[in-house]
């Protein structure tokens, strides 16, 4: 058994078995939930990595078989099955990455009934479509050659395909062409938002030529991959001459982008860090891996091979990423990276094709020469455990290897991903809330409008600041400073004010409208705890040793309802016991009682609710006393207060003096 | 001509009121916004606020900027849809009628539109598991009939709301006069989507510039769509030519290699031999 293999075969299994935990929580649960993505940056890894690297780098099936069939390089002959299968199994990855990527997988053959021929991204879908097809039928003859489908049939169907090679040939490079140059057209209706150093007008050539030198470069790393893998014998010689190709198609890509560029190439030397990720990446894709292939040293090392292809696969890749992430305008002060689980998604995806690839390898002849000569074999079965009645263990020395191993390392990385997925993905996302602060009091005084109009409005302000503040004569009134998230966008209310206008000792009702036990005049910030949504203000725990733990359930719980669910909507309504716990008489107008089951309003809500009726009301009553404007937002949310407010950094406390000036720096 | 029909926002008028958000919100049984991980700010775009009240970040006279979709003549989200769930419905004529709205049950969650919209409009539902894209659609609905006519006296909710009348609906050329008309009386003023990207059907009125809602970029007049068709009109020729170099290259190259071999076999083999081979 080859060590290496099984090692890496466990690796990719366990993969998988993180690709299978992470599966769960993206169709369970959404996008918003397994990833990074954002209004600001729709498209993420998923497309960047999965979709448009993908895409390019699966080009080695056509360049390699319009190499061998077209223009007749019989020495690469048997690059041609691996570079094929390595295409037909990436363009598979690019579909399921596609289905975890889109908001509506199940819409994933839209395309197809609801054409849309002015869009680029529909031409790249009915390419992909077809060159899916045709890969298969290319492939289809290695999986027909197996003896378990040596039947007239399915020779006749191998016949038919080997008929019509050609055909299928050129039918993949043109699908090719259109759909790896249309990869980059999807991006020329974004002149305002791609960065000049990536966007051209001719950005579809440049995703074209740099397909073909990845796809050369592919072809070479797979190679070098499997010989590593599986102990074949490398062919440096003809992975020279593939380097040699390569090494002139990446000078080409490197002339036509730097061609492309040529307007704001200042960008590039200015200094910014988008400038220097350009040079950066060109050098990485193309210049280096271009230079050092031209000396025979390193083409015909393997080393040197496999440091050229890796600096032009990522560099190719970074292309990629730079066009659809980093270099695509976002609005200011948003930012993306992907999430955990986007990365398990797309390396799972890659595992998953790398095992389909090596199970293909082993049980066909996709490297026909290293099958020359060998027997067909039987694979091994799995080996019956042998029970041992003393440890009460059904153990064999080779419990642990093959299939079993593979299982155990799959299973056992599902499971610690289950362990490690976020809340959100048992729970679906939330809100993070925004808790409400209580409101801070002020000394401040009212001033008279001067028009008459009896209201007044108000003015805050300290006598030390402003020793001539209109009104400073007046004995200060303490101010409310509404401001429940703190974000300095306060209102200055005056609230003895408003209790003597409401109607003096009698009126607390009339805002307060429900009191905690004991209480008279609850602050709103204490049932309305966040600023936007609704929150539960019912304290079970509380409730449940009141009512003696669990014997009292019934009270509550009713008896009549013990069919149902004992939950918020069967419970009884609070009032019922906490009489007094509602007031009488207050402006708010309540939900009925049986509706009223601890689920208090969000805060701003709550606060406009209360405040704009009664004002609105007051202004069609008499709008000569309080003036037409009474009801307007700018009547209490006044800007310049909160700009003051924020200058002092008003400190939280209670008592008139609780503010104090920050020393200037 | 009355279509398209425009919404006109006068930048200058606008109190920052939102009563045109609640509107909207109302119109379209929107939920209440709530902080999320991508909405940067609780007032932002969303998926529950197709309009919002922005101001610019450099703004020293404090304008007030109502931000929703500006229903491009020629809009780049809808060339760039490859189902044609964005559509730009016309009337009996042909005429787009103005807005460009949303067809759910095509959509495939792509997200290109997003990608594409030069002024980054439309908004997704993150957190649901059947997601739409979400946009402003000019209360299409409730202003058109089925054959695209403006039912009489009908206005969007957004401008039914606004009491300063900061942002008003009518046939665009309309609007265009009336915007002219303020220009020359006030010419700090200046008009914005008259000509961007192929002009708009909604309107701004501003003495401060609005480039900061289309990504700190002046935009140019060229209608987006051309630059994709440009590249689109390639396709056809692009691929008979491939294929044709191709068949072309091929058919050479076998023949020559078919020479050459039958030079190398000739000395060696009879013209017997020769013959079967090309039977084969």
């Amino acid at each position: 058994m080859n060590t290496r293999l099984a090692v890496v075969k466990t690796v990719l299994w366990a993969l998988v078995g993180v690709l299978a935990a992470v599966t769960v929580a993206r169709f369970l649960r959404g996008l918003g939930a397994s990833t990074a993505l954002s209004d600001a940056a729709p498209w993420g890894l998923w497309i960047a990595f999965d979709v448009m690297s993908g895409v390019a780098l699966a080009a080695g099936g056509f360049v390699l078989a319009a190499t061998v069939y077209i223009f007749g390089g019989q020495q690469y002959r048997h690059f041609v099955r691996p570079a094929i299968l390595t295409a037909l199994l990436g363009y598979i990855a690019v579909a399921v990455g596609l289905l975890y990527d889109l908001g509506l997988p199940w819409h994933i053959w839209h395309p197809i009934i609801y054409p849309q021929y002015h869009s680029v991204l529909f031409e790249v879908a009915m390419c992909v479509m077809l060159y899916l097809t045709v890969l298969s039928l290319e492939f289809a003859p290695v999986v027909l050659e197996h003896r378990w489908l040596d039947r007239p049939l399915f020779r006749a169907i191998h016949r038919l395909l080997h008929g019509a090679v050609i055909p299928l040939v050129i039918a993949g490079i043109v699908l090719s062409t259109l759909h790896q140059s249309s990869l980059g057209s999807l991006f020329l209706i974004t002149p305002y938002r791609l960065h000049p150093l990536w966007y051209s007008p001719s950005i579809w050539i440049l995703f074209l030529v740099s397909a073909v030198a990845l796809g050369l470069m592919m072809v070479t790393a797979e190679s070098l991959f499997s010989g590593w893998l599986f102990g074949h014998k490398i062919k440096v010689d003809q992975l020279a001459g593939l380097g040699r190709a390569a090494s002139v198609v990446l000078f080409v890509y490197a002339f036509l982008r730097l061609a492309a560029a040529r307007e704001h190439i200042d960008l590039a030397f200015n200094g910014s860090w988008l400038g220097l990720l350009f040079l950066v990446e060109l050098s990485v894709s193309a210049l280096i891996p271009a230079t050092l292939l031209l000396f025979r040293r390193v083409r015909t090392s393997i080393a040197g091979l496999a440091a050229c292809a890796g600096m032009t696969i990522l560099g190719m890749i970074g292309y990629r990423f730079n066009v659809c992430i980093v270099a695509f305008k976002r609005p200011e002060g948003t930012s993306y990276f992907p999430s955990w689980m986007e990365l398990a998604v797309s390396l799972g995806i890659v595992a998953g094709g790398t095992l389909v690839f090596i199970f293909f390898v082993e049980k066909l002849k996709v490297y026909p020469e290293e099958h020359a000569g060998e027997p067909d074999t039987p694979s091994g079965g799995i080996a019956k455990a042998d029970y041992h009645p003393g440890s009460m263990w059904s153990m064999s020395p080779d419990s642990l290897s093959g299939p079993r191993r593979y299982s155990l390392a799959a299973v056992l990385a599902a499971a610690v991903t289950a362990a490690f997925l976020a809340a959100d993905v048992f729970s679906g996302t939330h809100s993070p809330g925004t808790p409400v602060s209580a409101a801070r009091t002020l000394d401040g005084w009212i001033q008279d409008r001067g028009d008459g109009v009896g209201a007044g409005q108000v003015v805050w302000t300290r006598r030390k600041l402003s020793p001539a503040a209109p009104g400073h004569d007046a004995s200060p009134v303490v101010l409310l400073a509404i401001d429940g998230n703190r974000d300095g966008r306060l209102v200055l209310f005056p609230h003895d004010r408003h209790k003597v206008l409401l109607g003096e000792q009698d009126s607390c009702d009339k805002c307060h409208h429900q009191n905690m036990p004991f209480d008279k005049n609850t602050s709103c910030c204490e049932c309305h705890r966040d600023m936007y949504t609704l929150a539960d203000i019912f304290d079970h725990d509380f409730h449940i040793d009141k009512c003696r733990g669990n014997a009292g359930c019934i009270e509550c719980h009713e008896r009549e309802n013990q069919a149902k669910w004992k939950d918020r909507d069967t419970a009884r309504a609070c009032v019922e016991c906490h009489q007094d716990m509602t007031v009488e008489g207050s402006l708010i107008e309540p939900p009925p009682p049986e509706k009223r089951k601890g689920i208090a309003a969000g805060y701003m809500n709550a606060m406009h609710e209360l405040c704009v009726d009664c004002h609105r009301q007051k202004v069609t009553e008499s709008p000569q006393q309080y003036g037409s404007d009474f009801a307007e937002c700018a009547n209490c949310h006044r800007d310049a207060d909160a700009a003051l407010f924020h200058q002092m950094k008003c400190r939280a406390a209670s008592g008139g003096d609780t503010y104090s000036r920050e020393p200037k720096q | 001509m009355t279509t398209p029909y425009a919404i006109l926002t006068d930048t200058t008028l606008c109190i920052g009121c939102e009563e045109c958000v609640k509107a909207c919100k109302n119109e379209n049984d929107l939920t209440k916004d709530v902080p999320r991980r991508w909405k940067r700010h609780i007032d932002d775009l969303s998926s529950t606020r197709y309009t919002t009240i922005v101001r610019c970040p450099e703004d020293q006279k404090d304008h007030f900027v109502r931000q929703q979709c500006r229903h491009c003549l020629d809009p780049a989200c809808v060339s760039a849809c490859l189902v044609g769930a964005l559509q730009q419905p016309e009337d009996s004529k042909g005429q787009p009628i103005g807005p460009v709205i949303y067809d759910k049950d095509r959509c495939m969650g792509c997200r290109y539109c997003m990608m594409a919209c030069p002024f980054g409009i439309p908004r997704y539902d993150w957190e649901k598991l059947v997601p739409e894209v979400r946009k402003c659609d000019m209360c299409y609905a409730r202003l058109f009939d089925d054959n695209g006519q403006l039912i009489e006296g009908m206005q969007p909710a957004c401008v039914e709301a606004c009491s300063k009348k900061a942002t008003i609906f009518g046939p665009r050329e309309e609007l265009l006069a009336k915007a002219r008309r303020r220009i020359e009386n006030d010419p700090d003023k200046k008009l914005y989507g008259e000509f961007e990207v192929g002009g708009t059907s909604v309107l701004y009125l501003s003495d401060i510039s609005l480039d900061f809602l289309s990504f700190d970029q002046e935009l140019q007049e060229e209608k987006l769509p051309d630059l994709t068709l440009a590249a689109l009109s390639k396709v056809p020729p692009l691929a008979a030519g491939v294929a044709g170099v191709m068949a072309g290259a091929w058919w050479i190259i076998g023949r020559r290699m078919k020479l050459a071999e039958e030079t190398r076999q000739e000395p060696s083999e009879s013209a017997q031999s020769s013959e079967k081979n090309k039977e084969k």
